[in-house]
């Protein structure tokens, strides 16, 4: 016999051989790519952790009576609006007596972030029996020492190159021998809105503007994505009249985002006057936007319930009506449930549409309704990534690690949803 | 029967049918919606570029090389000559979707293949929801890796070896988008490939092909239209993308093929246009209209054509 | 089962829209008097260069009284103008912001659109500076260098004109370096590229004699010569977000920015601004005039809506008072050329009488 099955062996290695190359190509393939999940995760953690912890300075404040209320009126716009620098400035001096010189002592005020006054006003207002006493207070220091206590601040640079001078160095190293000046968790991160000072800023506003938008949006886009997907699968018949409305779904879920943003600018802004950057006009573009998403989810789980649950309901003399609602539908609820939530968690990471709705403007009070001027969560990370402040670089990661956390919790929502309630027809 | 009973029947039969009919058009009026919402879209588009293209002739917007958009405030104020060629912005959405796709496209289908086909269970059970995490990342997130994380470091590679690599090159923005584009097309992919019959599957295992082969040269020439559809529906995405090309690319027009020099593209110039001076009796925020019509033209008619190709597939196999 | 409880949430998230609640838990804001239908926080529009001291006053103004903070959009001078004279109603700005004096054109049309009393409000200085990376090396340029490098026409030697080839510095100034034009700058919604055509652009332009003469002659032609910046990739216009600008440059050390003085101040550790005419641009220059590329800051208030939306008058308060604006204030801290103490009072005296706009 001529040697066949030695010339086979070696084909079948080289065909074995490329078999094992190409399952390779598609293991590197998917390494890659969650390569890059893993490095752009790090890349955002590695900035943002850092503005979990704020730096604070400690400092003996005698709340004189005298200075802040001399008519005492106990009058809490009075006590907010009072002067508290020289109070600050004689509880600084008490720890570095050293600085004598009027410049100098304006630089040692400038260690406190300026919003630092504003937070003794409101504590003062809230609690007017503090005048007269003497009270250790945390206040918040500037941004500058803050990314210094961070290690962000490299003092061996030139002077010059730096906003933080050597004696404020000196001074942040006093206090720092005393115990005055540490890191605390950042409660401002999560309780104020937008500022100019990072120290101060906060993604509250941002947030509740992010959750109004939702709330619109899911209160139009629900109902009415439910309700055409149940005309679509159960009631239509096939005519042209359908064919026409599932091609235009089909499109508009191809529609760029933008292109809603325009929607919403030409036609409900300026057309029907609704107030600008608001989560009223936001809530409606979202909901536009993620119809069509919640329109062809709710079909196919319509489709997939059996025929024989609509024929026995039937059967039984239930109306068509009867059939859908008390029958199909309920069963139905958690998948188009589960994809109504996928869908806002899209919703909740779009920024373009949103621009040109003129949510950019700063905003830093919180909005407490839906005509409430307010920004959204992606918009914040969008305005902040543009700030020239270091101290905002860590707050934007901050920002981002929030709102992907709040997309992994509305996401595992989803599918716990979809696994516990799914039934296997 | 009673007579009164036959009322009472015919009363509830008539009451019935009422409430039937009135769901009914609550249920039809709702599916409106969808047609109101893309009546609403072309109205605004059309209507404003209309408004648009009464002040630049339409042979110059689709046919100048120039973009040079921002004209004069005022009668006593000198601006920029206003040119409105969308040709430069086409080539450089065209340049940075074409970068994404050649990132995207090796990397979404190997994956697709290697899940559909050769993974065990427990390693899908993994990968996809990783996978589907990535699609799930906000494009700002994207936008902001791209402008401070990727950008640097390719000027800096740039630099090392000798290039100089501009800090909003076409390169970053479209690498940071194929990876955006690496879970749509794998799941996409994914689809087309398990739609192909288990018959074709057995009959080339039944030939005695190796499962590389059957893949190589059975399945994946018949999943082809589908894989191609697939495809052009991420370029359509990848046209449309705004933060990450907002945030990442450069805002200057630029006529070149060149990835390692700053282009703008068709949704920058639309937001650029439209935050801020916002006149809507000058030729430059129509032009926001105009570019987004002929976006809006471009993204729909690669999507019809994908999904006629996508159809024309899967007819073939069910 | 499912629909009614599918009803309730859906109703209890309607209620929880409409009612909100107060969830800033340490303000004790209380309700504000404010007129009947009016909106009732203050919308400001206008300039990127003022947009860092507004937004500063408004956070300030915001914190220390119980009105509500006002929204601040930064538009470009320009744009905010054109927003504040298009009318009277509530989708209209109170307030426009901006790097340069308005024109008797726009107050022309404000009136056509019936708002007749302006209040302006003069900030304080600017300088314009023309900034690259520290990582480069300081330029030193004179204004005719600034307009033979970015005007779109220069003099061609014999008394004509010739469409600007200049591609590198050295082109334009044999004692520059041989490094590729790449400028930076705003679009023309922006008070700082009026202010920077007509000083700096102007400046240059003016040194050639016959150019000179010509601003006698054919005043139009002049200025059409001298305003007009090139369109090609010398010149990039960088949008009104001049903290964009400022990243750009971190990341291309070649190029320039062109951009008010507080951003080069707030920056300080990684820009540095060229000198002009061997003048570096410094506080104490800009102050005291020397400088040759600075301008006054304003904003502009509709004396009309001062009595309908509560909180204008008392935001006018809180920019003129010392703390803010004075020579010591927290706007200085922020990069702001403070006026000296007699203008300052002066001014803030105007104001605060609320005396409408004269121009001469």
């Amino acid at each position: 016999m001529p040697n066949y099955i030695l010339s086979t062996s070696r084909q079948m290695a080289k065909r074995h051989a490329r078999e094992k190359r190409f399952k390779w190509y598609g293991r590197i393939a998917i390494f890659i790519s969650i390569a890059f999940l893993v490095f752009m995760f790090s890349a955002i953690i590695f900035r943002g952790a850092s503005a979990f912890q704020q730096t604070k300075i400690s400092l003996d404040i005698n709340f004189s009576e005298s200075i802040l209320d001399p008519s005492s009126s106990r009058d809490p716009d009075l006590l907010k609006r009072a002067n508290y620098k020289p109070i600050v400035v004689e509880s600084l001096l008490s720890v570095i007596p050293e600085v004598t010189e009027r410049r100098d002592r304006n630089r040692l005020y400038k260690l406190l972030s300026t919003g630092a006054v504003f937070d003794l006003g409101e504590k003062v207002a809230d609690d007017p029996s503090i005048l007269g006493k003497s009270k250790k207070v945390w206040l918040l220091a500037s941004s500058e020492v803050d990314l210094f206590m961070k290690g962000k601040i490299d003092p061996n640079v030139s002077e010059d190159l730096r906003r933080l001078k050597d004696r404020d160095i000196e001074w942040i190293e006093i206090l720092k021998s005393e115990g005055r000046i540490k890191k605390k968790f950042n409660k401002t991160l999560f309780t104020n809105g937008d500022s100019r000072e990072p120290e101060m800023a906060g993604i509250l506003g941002a947030a509740i503007g992010s959750f109004f938008s939702l709330l619109v949006c899911f209160l139009i886009a629900f109902p009415l994505g439910i309700l055409t997907a149940v005309y679509l699968e159960e009631y239509a018949k096939k005519n042209f009249i359908t064919d026409f409305i599932e091609v235009n779904i089909n499109n508009l879920a191809a529609v760029p985002s933008i292109v809603f943003g325009l929607l919403g600018l030409s036609i409900f802004l300026n057309f029907f006057h609704l107030p600008r950057s608001t989560p009223l006009v936001g809530g409606i573009v979202l909901a536009l936007m993620t119809l069509p998403t919640i329109i062809i989810a709710s079909r196919s789980i319509l489709r997939s319930i059996p025929q024989s649950i609509r024929d026995a309901a039937l059967g039984l003399g239930a109306s068509k009506t009867q059939t859908t609602f008390h029958h199909v539908v309920p069963l139905a609820m958690p998948g188009m449930l589960t994809g109504t939530i996928l869908g806002m968690a899209r919703a909740l990471g779009e920024t373009a549409p949103l621009l040109m709705i003129g949510m950019v403007a700063f905003i830093v009070d919180i909005p407490k309704g839906v005509t409430d001027v307010a920004t959204s969560l992606p918009v914040q990370i969008f305005l902040w990534a543009d700030s020239p402040e270091k101290g905002f670089v860590e707050r934007t990661s901050a920002a981002i690690m929030v709102l992907l956390a709040f997309l992994i919790l509305m996401n595992i929502c989803a599918v716990y949803l979809r696994k516990r309630l799914e039934r296997r027809w | 029967m009673r007579p009164q009973i036959q009322n009472e029947l015919r009363r509830r039969n008539r009451r019935n049918q009422i409430k039937e009919f009135v769901i009914q058009g609550v249920l039809i009026a709702s599916s409106f919606v969808a047609i109101l919402t893309t009546i609403g879209i072309v109205a605004s588009l059309v209507f404003e570029a209309f408004r648009f293209f009464e002040k630049i002739p339409l042979t110059e917007f689709l046919f100048s090389l120039e973009w040079s958009p921002q004209t004069a405030i005022r009668a006593d104020q000198v601006g920029a000559s206003g040119k409105f060629g969308v040709i430069p912005l086409l080539t450089g959405t065209l340049l940075i979707s074409f970068i994404a796709m050649l990132v995207a496209t090796p990397l979404g289908l190997l994956s697709a293949i290697y899940l559909a086909e050769f993974a065990k269970a427990k390693t899908r059970d993994i990968v996809k929801p990783l996978l589907e995490l990535l699609a799930g990342i906000p494009t700002v997130v994207y936008g902001f890796f791209a402008a401070l994380v990727v950008a640097p470091i390719i000027r800096a590679t740039g630099s090392g070896a000798g290039f100089d690599i501009s800090s909003e090159s076409a390169l970053a923005a479209g690498l940071v988008m194929g990876v955006m584009l690496i879970p749509f097309i794998s799941s996409l992919s994914d689809d087309v490939i398990n739609a192909v019959p288990q018959a074709l599957r057995d009959a080339s295992f039944g030939m005695g092909a190796t499962h590389e082969e059957t893949v190589t040269k059975v399945i994946i020439p018949a999943a082809t239209p589908g894989i191609i559809g697939s495809l052009l529906l991420a370029i359509s995405r990848a046209i449309g993308e705004t933060m990450i090309v907002v945030m990442a690319a450069g805002l200057a027009a630029n006529l070149t093929l060149n990835p390692f020099e700053a282009v703008t593209t068709m949704t920058v110039q639309i937001v650029t246009l439209l935050t801020g001076d916002q006149e809507f009796d000058s030729a430059k925020t129509l032009a926001a209209f105009a570019i987004a019509l002929f976006l809006l033209i471009l993204t729909l008619g690669l999507n019809i054509i994908a999904l006629r190709i996508v159809d024309k597939y899967k007819k073939k196999y069910a | 089962m499912l629909k009614k409880s599918l009803l309730l949430s859906l109703m209890t998230f309607g209620l929880t829209a409409c009612g909100g609640g107060d969830i800033k838990p340490d303000s004790i804001k209380s309700e504000v008097p404010a007129s009947t239908e009016s909106r009732d926080q203050i919308k400001i529009v206008g300039s990127s260069t003022v947009y860092p001291f507004a937004t500063t006053v408004a956070e300030n103004f915001g914190r220390s009284t119980s009105f509500k903070t006002p929204i601040v959009e930064s538009t470009g001078s320009g744009g905010g103008l054109k927003l504040f004279c298009s009318g009277l109603g509530d989708n209209h700005p109170d307030i426009t912001n901006a790097s340069r004096r308005i024109k008797a054109s726009e107050v022309e049309r404000c009136a056509e659109n019936g708002i007749f009393d302006i209040v302006e409000v003069k900030v304080g200085y600017d300088g314009i500076v023309m900034a690259n990376s520290r990582k480069s090396n300081q330029m030193n340029l004179s204004l005719k260098d600034v307009f033979l490098a970015l005007a779109k026409d220069v003099p061609d030697g014999s008394g004509g004109l010739k469409p600007n080839s200049y591609k590198t510095w050295n082109d334009v100034n044999p004692a520059l370096s041989t490094n590729k034009i790449e400028v930076m700058g705003p679009p023309p919604t922006s008070g700082t590229r009026d202010a920077f055509v007509e000083l700096a652009m102007e400046g240059g332009c003016k040194t050639f004699d016959w150019i000179k003469a010509l601003k006698k002659t054919d005043k139009k032609a002049y200025k059409s010569l001298c305003h007009t910046i090139r369109e090609d990739e010398h010149f990039i216009e960088a949008g009104e977000n001049d903290n964009l600008i400022v990243q750009k440059l971190n990341a291309n050390p070649n190029a320039l920015g062109i951009f008010g003085f507080s951003f080069l101040e707030q920056n300080a550790d990684s820009v540095q601004g060229s000198t002009i005419d061997a003048m570096p641009p410094t506080f104490e220059n800009i102050a005291e005039g020397s400088y040759p590329v600075s301008r006054s800051l304003y904003f502009y208030v509709k004396k009309d809506n001062v009595n309908k939306i509560p909180g204008i008058y008392e935001y006018l308060a809180e920019f003129m008072s010392d703390r803010a604006s004075g020579p010591d204030g927290y706007l200085a801290e922020k990069g702001l050329i403070p006026m000296n103490l007699d203008e300052h009072s002066e001014w803030k005296a105007s104001v605060l009488g609320l005396e409408p706009l004269m121009l001469n």
